[in-house]
């Protein structure tokens, strides 16, 4: 039926933008740091934690906004203990502060569901009734995509950031402050991670260990791009999330996993056949 | 204008610098020369403020900056944007005075700097360290992997900034030819350490040191 | 040196005869914990490749035994079955995956975790979402073990093959082999190292000790389900080789019993009257996160190189 197709196609979309801005979280720091942040998930778990609990004192737009701000400091915060070790060593780092993460948000939040209220009611969509909501997502997510594509290549510390993500040694030589530049990164992950929670929980509920399918998927998007390029991130989390809605559609929602992961691992072998690299000094 | 006394530097237990000591004064031109692994790029990352001292000290008078080994351009960006980088620490972001000196870099301003030739890439490299109005140029393995035409392009504007507007120059170089025609003064640096210094005709005319690095022929003058 | 090794032996296999139900089990995980670590250890110390995903192996050798022993084959067939599985499941999966490196490999072995979990919980003849029970208990030739401590001492015996091949290994030109691709792959290679082939067996075998500590435990509990083996586990065995010492097989050991004793000391800590119900779990989290956080920058080659460094100088 047209009306399902429309519908899982807008579902899948949502829930891709989603793991699109994960992913782009993770190419922000990796194209900086060479850190691969594995509490990528855990910026998205807060954010979306504080929202639930900032939106029953704030209104709308200010307690989502207030959320992203903090996932923001929690990156921040991240990137402080990231970068004082090799890229390696910073993978276990982040991966430690993720669980640790698990405390304080079981710890704040308990370790049931929660969710809040996103933008109310249904749109028909060629005789599908489809959550508004979804279209929030999306309506949000391209705009930030393109603002991160003006701020990278147009604005003075976008170019900065990618000069130290092109060539760390030259940019040290010239006296940009790459670890500083670093903690930007990591602060503008926290901010995507964020984000992506916040849109995303009212319409699937998040939990404290929810960060796992959220980074995995989110890596699977931003691999295609080989964790460097945003623009097929976006590309790459919007075909994940479609594939998905429309295999929970027309076959078994539970293979949903299976099939990102799947196609993940897929991609990722097929890479390092095409180009296979050495590694020295493994951590 | 640079002034280093006994220098150690290094790296984990191996000593890259062992007692150096050498200076630039003001608007002078000083050659390092030596094989490759002495130490030379230890010394300019030291300069720099790359690497730190382990021992000994390291001064510089008004402002250095650094030309890397190998080029090292930001790829990825315009050559307008890897000059305005380089003015970057400094807030320097009028590419004018550096498009003066370098006039190529005005016409190469939008091509992306991964795609222009070693050359022109070397003189994207020396043009962003002038962003930062320098005093003093520390410039690492400039001919290198350049076509002898290429270099002596770089070599003219170089001679020019230090005529015109007193610019020191400190050329780090394996070709010790190049070097000794372009600087009045040199030091060889060998195995982390200063083995010989003094006027650049002296040494190009001392026997080991031709032969070491000079091609194996004095050069016949007398 | 060989003195130590042999009190610490005797000690252990003694110690079951006195410890109650709660030690024993204690004691029977702590061993468990340890044969994974062990493999965990080699692979990311030895063969430089991290692993989030070593649960799986875990899962894979305690169902595989499970679910033969149900449908009647003997139990020790069964057991021995389980790391024989796991091995062959790592090797298949190895082929493709262990030509990812570093962050690569650590999305793969979770992504094949997260996999592996959601097909055990949809299969009926893996007892789906609920699981496997009634899993008869281990025998072997006629003498059933039916109680704790005999499960205790299978450990032992278990822990003490995984050491004795592990030693082997790592003593042998393999092994030294393996060394070498942990410090630089280039050099290895240029020396005529077959790096493929050894970080492929450093994975097996690292899958065929978890599977045989997993075989193990499905005969002690007697029932399994998807939920036992979720990825925190997996994070648990890295916190563990993390912690003890990344490439001994001392780090392994001691990590794996440091770990265990300690959240069990969480554990107790978290259930006392007044605390919240979720104070255990926080606990252990905030306590994981901060080891490997704390290990990983101030610790960097874990406790046991650290001591034993302490002693030469």
């Amino acid at each position: 039926m047209l009306s399902d197709l429309a519908g899982y196609l807008v579902t899948g979309l949502g829930t891709g933008c989603g793991y699109a801005l994960i992913g782009s979280g993770l190419v922000a720091v990796y194209r900086v740091t060479r850190v691969v942040n594995f509490a990528q998930g855990a910026f998205a778990v807060v954010g979306a934690m504080c929202a639930s609990s900032f939106l029953s004192v704030l209104p709308h737009g200010i307690g989502e906004l207030a959320a992203v701000a903090v996932a923001a400091v929690v990156g921040l915060l991240v990137g402080l203990l990231a970068t004082t070790t090799t890229p390696q060593s910073a993978l276990i780092v982040t991966l430690g502060l993720a669980v640790f993460a698990y405390a304080v948000e079981v710890l704040v939040w308990g370790d049931q569901p929660r969710s809040f209220a996103g933008l109310p009611g249904a749109v028909s969509i060629v005789d599908t009734r489809v959550q508004a909501h979804y279209l929030l997502i999306i309506g949000v997510t391209l705009p930030v995509f393109a603002a991160m594509a003006m701020f990278f290549t147009r604005t003075d510390t976008g170019k900065a950031l990618t000069a130290c993500a092109s060539n760390p040694y030259a940019a040290r030589v010239i006296g940009i402050d790459v670890r500083r530049m670093g903690l930007l990164a990591f602060t503008i992950g926290g901010a995507l991670g964020g984000l992506a929670g916040v849109l995303v929980t009212p319409v699937q509920q998040v939990t404290f260990d929810s960060d796992v399918t959220l980074i995995v998927n989110g890596f699977a998007a931003a691999i295609l791009g080989g964790l460097t390029r945003p623009a097929v991130t976006l590309v790459g989390g919007l075909l994940l999330g479609v594939t998905q809605a429309l295999v929970a559609g027309y076959g078994n929602a539970a293979h949903q996993t299976e099939i990102a992961l799947g196609l993940m691992i897929a991609v990722m072998i097929w890479r390092a056949i095409r180009r296979p690299e050495t590694q020295e000094a493994p951590a | 204008m640079i002034e280093v006394k006994d220098l150690v530097v290094r790296y984990g237990p191996a000593t890259a610098l062992d007692e150096v000591s050498l200076h630039v004064d003001d608007g002078e031109m000083v050659a390092l020369i030596g094989p490759n692994g002495a130490g030379k790029s230890t010394l300019v990352n030291t300069l720099s403020g790359i690497l730190k001292p382990a021992a000994g000290s390291v001064s510089v008078r008004g402002r250095l900056a650094h030309v890397p080994e190998g080029r090292q351009v930001f790829g990825d960006l315009t050559v307008e944007d890897n000059l305005r980088l380089g003015g970057r620490r400094y807030r320097q972001r009028d590419t004018g005075p550096v498009h003066a000196i370098l006039p190529r870099l005005a016409e190469l301003r939008h091509r992306r700097a991964g795609t222009l030739s070693g050359g022109e890439q070397q003189m994207v490299a020396v043009g962003r360290a002038l962003m930062s109005r320098p005093d003093v140029l520390a410039i690492d393995e400039l001919s290198l992997g350049l076509a002898p035409l290429v270099v002596a392009d770089l070599v003219t504007h170089l001679r020019e900034l230090n005529e015109q507007q007193g610019l020191a120059v400190l050329l780090i170089e394996q070709n010790a030819r190049l070097a000794l025609d372009l600087c009045a003064r040199a030091y060889v640096l060998e195995a982390g350490r200063i083995v010989a210094e003094g006027p650049s005709d002296e040494l190009a005319r001392d026997d080991r040191l031709a032969a070491a690095y000079l091609g194996g022929v004095v050069a016949d003058a007398e | 040196m060989k003195l130590l090794l042999l009190a610490l032996a005797a000690g252990t296999l003694a110690l079951p005869a006195f410890l109650d139900t709660e030690q024993l089990s204690i004691y029977i995980l702590a061993g468990l914990a340890a044969m994974v670590t062990v493999g965990l250890s080699l692979l990311m110390g030895h063969a430089g490749q991290i692993s989030l995903g070593q649960a799986s192996f875990y899962a894979i050798g305690a169902y595989t035994a499970g679910i033969l022993t149900v449908h009647g084959v003997p139990p020790i067939l069964g057991l021995l079955a389980a790391p024989v599985l796991a091995a062959g499941f790592a090797a298949i999966v190895g082929v493709g995956v262990l030509r990812l490196r570093g962050h690569y490999l650590a999305f793969a072995t979770l992504a094949m975790q997260l996999i592996l979990l959601s097909v055990l919980a949809q299969s009926d003849w893996a007892g789906g979402a609920i699981g496997l029970q009634g899993i008869p208990r281990m025998s072997v030739g006629g003498f059933e073990l039916d109680e704790d401590s005999h499960y205790a001492y299978l450990t032992w015996a278990g822990l003490a093959i995984v050491l004795v091949v592990a030693h082997n290994l790592v003593k042998s030109r393999p092994g030294r082999g393996l060394r070498a691709l942990a410090t630089s792959e280039v050099a290895a290679a240029a020396s005529g190292v077959p790096v493929g082939r050894y970080r492929l067996a450093v994975f097996a075998l690292s899958a065929a000790f978890a599977g045989l500590a997993g075989g193990i435990y499905a005969f002690y509990l007697g029932y399994l389900g998807p939920g036992s083996f979720p990825v925190l586990l997996s994070v648990e065995y890295v916190v563990m080789a993390v912690v003890g010492g990344l490439g001994t097989l001392a780090g392994g050991v001691v990590g794996a019993v440091a770990i265990t004793l300690l959240v069990q000391a969480l554990n107790d800590l978290g259930t006392q009257p007044g605390m919240p119900s979720y104070a255990p779990s926080v606990l252990s989290y905030a306590v994981y996160g901060l080891l490997l956080v704390i290990v990983v920058l101030f610790l960097p080659r874990g406790i046991v190189p650290a001591l034993t460094r302490k002693e030469r100088t």
